[in-house]
């Protein structure tokens, strides 16, 4: 499949908020509650259409647990858009965000677009963090803010979609030097060399194969 | 954006306290060219140093190689230096030093730091353990770590204040053991920071491509032309040579062309730094081309693959002369019973060895035999004593059970560390093999076994805890041996020899990459330099098969054979690493025609899961092992897990190993 462009998403957060649950909800419209748990980093692609143009997202997508850190750390390099993902469920989830995103400041480019996503919201009768909590939270450290839920699916497409939305507008505002592959943005083969290009990425197949 | 407000060190009693202590510092003229051509920053200066500062290559702190650290500033750069005391170097106490003569040369050349220079490291972890010295460990920006450095004679206070005087150092607001260097938060900064350190900095580089790491613009120059790049010539010529003479003559000359590989590196590295480039690698990749960045991304479109000239392996040769050996239908009960004398002691537990190293065992007969291999039973041990041992482990094992099973939700309440625990191996158990019908279904007795295995385990260990990746090793352990009790031994005997593959710091994973890169140094210069100019030499890429020994690779019955290879460590202890070094070699040619980054790298890395050829992929390791001989096993540092430092016969005869201690994962 060709792209006009290829963000990198990277998906972080504690052991067991369901990251791994979000992006196979996205790529595989499926739930699968018995996923093996994520060592080191799993990789998943999808394609989307922004403003007519065939975007493919290619997520990894992290391993929770403190002691990866150090190897986390080395996979936020070129992200363009990250995922930062708590459960409303657990308490702890939400009060490591601060690590989380300072994390995220020291080891990525500083123009990634970070969406808070409160996931297991079909779960709000066990709730331990409020959805007003969740909002300012996001609301102090400038990012935008959604509760989702792989099991049912809601809001998982709008979390990865306006992400890239947001990526997609500040590369037309010029944010990013799409040349530099630093931000975490490609252009597909026949795609879109910067923000004012005009050719359509649409017409030469074959050529994705770097997802 | 907040901004973390760790860039002070004056909270830290430590350092406040060594600002009062007169640093002792000399000044020296530098000896030719000690530093490079450097031209105008002659004059060095020992602004720190320390006698006794020591690393531990084993877990055990009797076993030590001492040496000075010295700080050694030049101009505006600093750097690090440590370097192992010779034998019966005169002015040091024999007594207290003399452990270094047992130690091979080699040994000692393995870990000696030689001007370090400050901006290739990303942050120095500090340890002030209550008992014991006090040791730092110094993490590079390519994320490879050097063994943890013990002062013994104190000095880890003065020696990250003298650091924040000469560099730009930070505590981190995440752990405030650890203090950043060149922790710079935005471009702007670092730009700036280059500017003061080295007096030139193009505001292109904030727009331009920015390759990390990146040792040499020469290299990209050659990288992208169609003539072969430098590294290519000597292996090439040496596989012209039709000799049939192999292995350690081989590698001498390879280690040469390493040497001179790194000698070559080495100067361009220091030209390029004198030409004004940041040194710790973001250099402007498109100096030679300025064609190329104008007409596209600079980023391989697929069409272009495999354009690129790929050296040849250079033990292309060498290695269809030495081919691993066929492997062998799995043993079977006739012939495992040929192994033991009438009272079930094993005869020569060095053949089994090799009989199970090249074919591995029967699915039936595993349950007996991984309970050698993994060192609970002895292999000199009879029926009647391997059953007495049983019982007793049994009894052992329930006392265990049973500190955590009489912990009472009152109890806890205040008990996080507990909780935390048993939440996550909770948590984690039923994200294990649940696709196998032995863990499938809901309220499986073989998940809870894992449970509380693990969970046991996590207090017999307790400074170790539990780490995810743990219940990969369980899995197919509790899977063979079934019985609880046994499991755990095993488990417990594994973790004896992987458990700092769990270390908080790192440290055996660390070793691990370190070795590995070693490996792949000696036996594909050629593929290590690739790796080396596209940043990759950290291996990070290799950290799964690393962690959990392919878990994730194969299918479950072909890492249990796998396993048992590893297990009997008949060609090597680390004999892991050479699978990984044999499976990048496979796809060497893929790697560097398509001129794979990082990140492209880890994902194909990945995406060989399942992919790769188990018979094929061990005689290639055996073939490498082969040609490596004493070459490879010399560039593994003592200690490598998993490396056990003392052979110890019976578990139960374990000491309270963990010297290591500052582990734990929960």
């Amino acid at each position: 499949m060709s792209y006009a462009y290829l963000f990198k998403y990277i998906i972080i957060g504690d052991t067991g908020v369901g990251k791994s649950c979000l992006l196979l909800q996205f790529t595989d419209k499926r739930f699968q509650p018995v996923h093996d748990l994520t060592i080191g980093v799993e990789f998943g692609a999808r394609m989307i259409t922004i403003d007519n143009k065939p975007i493919k997202l290619q997520i990894w997508d992290t391993a929770g647990q403190e002691s990866f850190r150090s190897i986390t750390r080395s996979y936020y390099r070129g992200a363009a858009g990250a995922l930062l993902v708590y459960d409303i469920t657990r308490r702890e989830t939400f009060n490591h965000l601060a690590s989380w995103l300072e994390d995220a400041r020291q080891h990525a480019n500083a123009n990634m677009t970070i969406m808070l996503i409160g996931n297991k919201s079909d779960l709000s009768h066990r709730r331990a963090v409020s959805v007003e909590e969740g909002q300012q939270f996001a609301k102090e450290n400038g990012l935008v803010f959604m509760e989702a839920s792989a099991k049912t699916a809601q809001n998982v497409e709008e979390a990865f979609i306006s992400t890239a939305a947001t990526i997609y507008k500040k590369i037309q505002d010029g944010i990013f030097d799409v040349s530099n592959e630093s931000y975490g943005i490609k252009v597909g083969y026949g795609g879109i060399p910067g923000p004012s290009g005009g050719t359509s990425g649409a017409s030469t197949p074959g050529s994705g194969c770097c997802s | 954006m907040q901004e973390p407000d760790h860039h002070d060190l004056s909270d830290d009693s430590d350092y406040a306290a060594s600002q009062q202590q007169g640093l002792g510092k000399s000044t020296f003229r530098s000896d030719s060219g000690k530093f490079g051509a450097g031209g105008d920053g002659g004059v060095w200066e020992v602004v720190y140093f320390r006698e006794n500062v020591a690393i531990h290559p084993t877990q055990y702190s009797s076993e030590r190689i001492s040496g000075r650290l010295r700080l050694i500033k030049q101009g505006d750069a600093l750097f690090m230096t440590w370097i192992p005391y010779k034998a019966g170097q005169s002015g040091v106490d024999p007594a207290r030093y003399g452990e270094n003569s047992s130690l091979s040369e080699k040994d000692q050349n393995l870990y000696t730091i030689r001007d370090l220079p400050l901006e290739d490291v990303h942050s120095i972890r500090r340890h002030t353990p209550a008992l014991g010295w006090q040791y730092i460990i110094v993490v590079l920006l390519s994320g490879l770590a050097y063994p943890p450095l013990y002062f013994y004679n104190s000095g880890v206070r003065e020696f990250l204040s003298t650091i924040k005087q000469h560099a730009f150092i930070a505590r981190s607001s995440d752990d405030a053991n650890v203090f950043l260097v060149n922790n710079f938060q935005d471009p702007l900064q670092k730009t700036l920071s280059s500017l003061e350190l080295h007096g030139v900095a193009s505001i292109a580089n904030a727009t331009s491509h920015i390759s990390f790491g990146s040792v040499s613009s020469n290299q990209d120059i050659n990288r992208g032309s169609s003539s072969n790049s430098e590294y290519s010539g000597k292996p090439r010529k040496r596989i012209q040579d039709p000799a049939r003479d192999i292995s350690i003559q081989v590698l001498e000359k390879f280690s040469l062309v390493t040497k001179f590989a790194r000698e070559t590196t080495t100067q361009l590295f220091r030209e390029s730094q004198n030409n004004g480039f940041n040194n710790y690698g973001k250099i402007q990749k498109n100096e030679d081309a300025p064609s190329k960045s104008s007409v596209a991304p600079d980023h391989k479109i697929e069409a272009n693959i495999h354009n690129v000239p790929v050296p040849t392996d250079p033990l292309k040769n060498e290695l269809s002369l030495i081919w691993g050996k066929p492997r062998k239908l799995p043993m079977g009960l006739e012939e495992w019973n040929i192994f033991l004398d009438p009272e079930g002691r094993i005869m020569d537990p060095v053949a089994l060895k090799k009989r199970i190293f090249y074919g591995g065992v029967q699915n039936g007969l595993r349950k007996e035999v991984w309970k050698f291999l993994l060192g609970y039973f002895s292999y000199n041990s009879t029926y009647a004593e391997r059953e007495y041992l049983s019982s007793v482990k049994k009894k052992n094992y329930e006392t265990i059970k049973f500190q955590w099973q009489s912990i009472s939700p009152d109890q806890a309440k205040m008990f996080t560390k507990f909780r935390e625990r048993k939440g996550l191996i909770e948590k984690d158990v039923v994200r294990t093999d649940r696709s196998m019908s032995f863990y499938d279904g809901d309220e499986n007795k073989n998940v809870e076994l894992l449970r509380d295995v693990l969970l046991t385990y996590s207090f017999y260990n307790f400074d170790l805890g539990y780490c995810q990746g743990m219940s990969d090793f369980l899995s197919p352990i509790l899977f063979v041996i079934e019985d609880e009790s046994e499991s755990f031994w095993c488990f417990a005997a594994l973790m004896q020899r992987l458990g700092s593959n769990f270390n908080r710091d790192q440290s055996g994973m660390h070793a691990q990459l370190f070795a590995l890169s070693k490996l792949v140094e000696i036996l594909d210069c050629p593929l290590h330099n690739y790796l080396k100019q596209a940043d990759c030499l950290n291996y990070f890429f290799c950290f799964r098969w690393i962690l959990i020994q392919f878990k994730r690779e194969f299918e479950y019955d072909q890492i249990m054979l796998l396993w048992e290879v590893l297990w009997t460590h008949y060609f090597s202890e680390h004999f892991h690493l050479y699978i990984c070094v044999a499976i990048l070699k496979k796809y060497r040619q893929k790697i560097i025609g398509e001129q794979m980054d990082f990140d492209t790298l880890l994902k194909f890395i990945n995406e060989l899961s399942c992919g790769i050829d188990l018979d094929e992929t061990i005689r290639d390791a055996e073939a490498l092992c082969n040609c490596a001989g004493e070459n490879g096993e010399a560039c593994i540092p003592p200690g490598t897990p998993p490396s056990l430092p003392i052979e110890t016969p019976m578990m139960y005869q374990q000491d309270d190993e963990d010297d290591f201690g500052k582990s734990g994962c929960i």
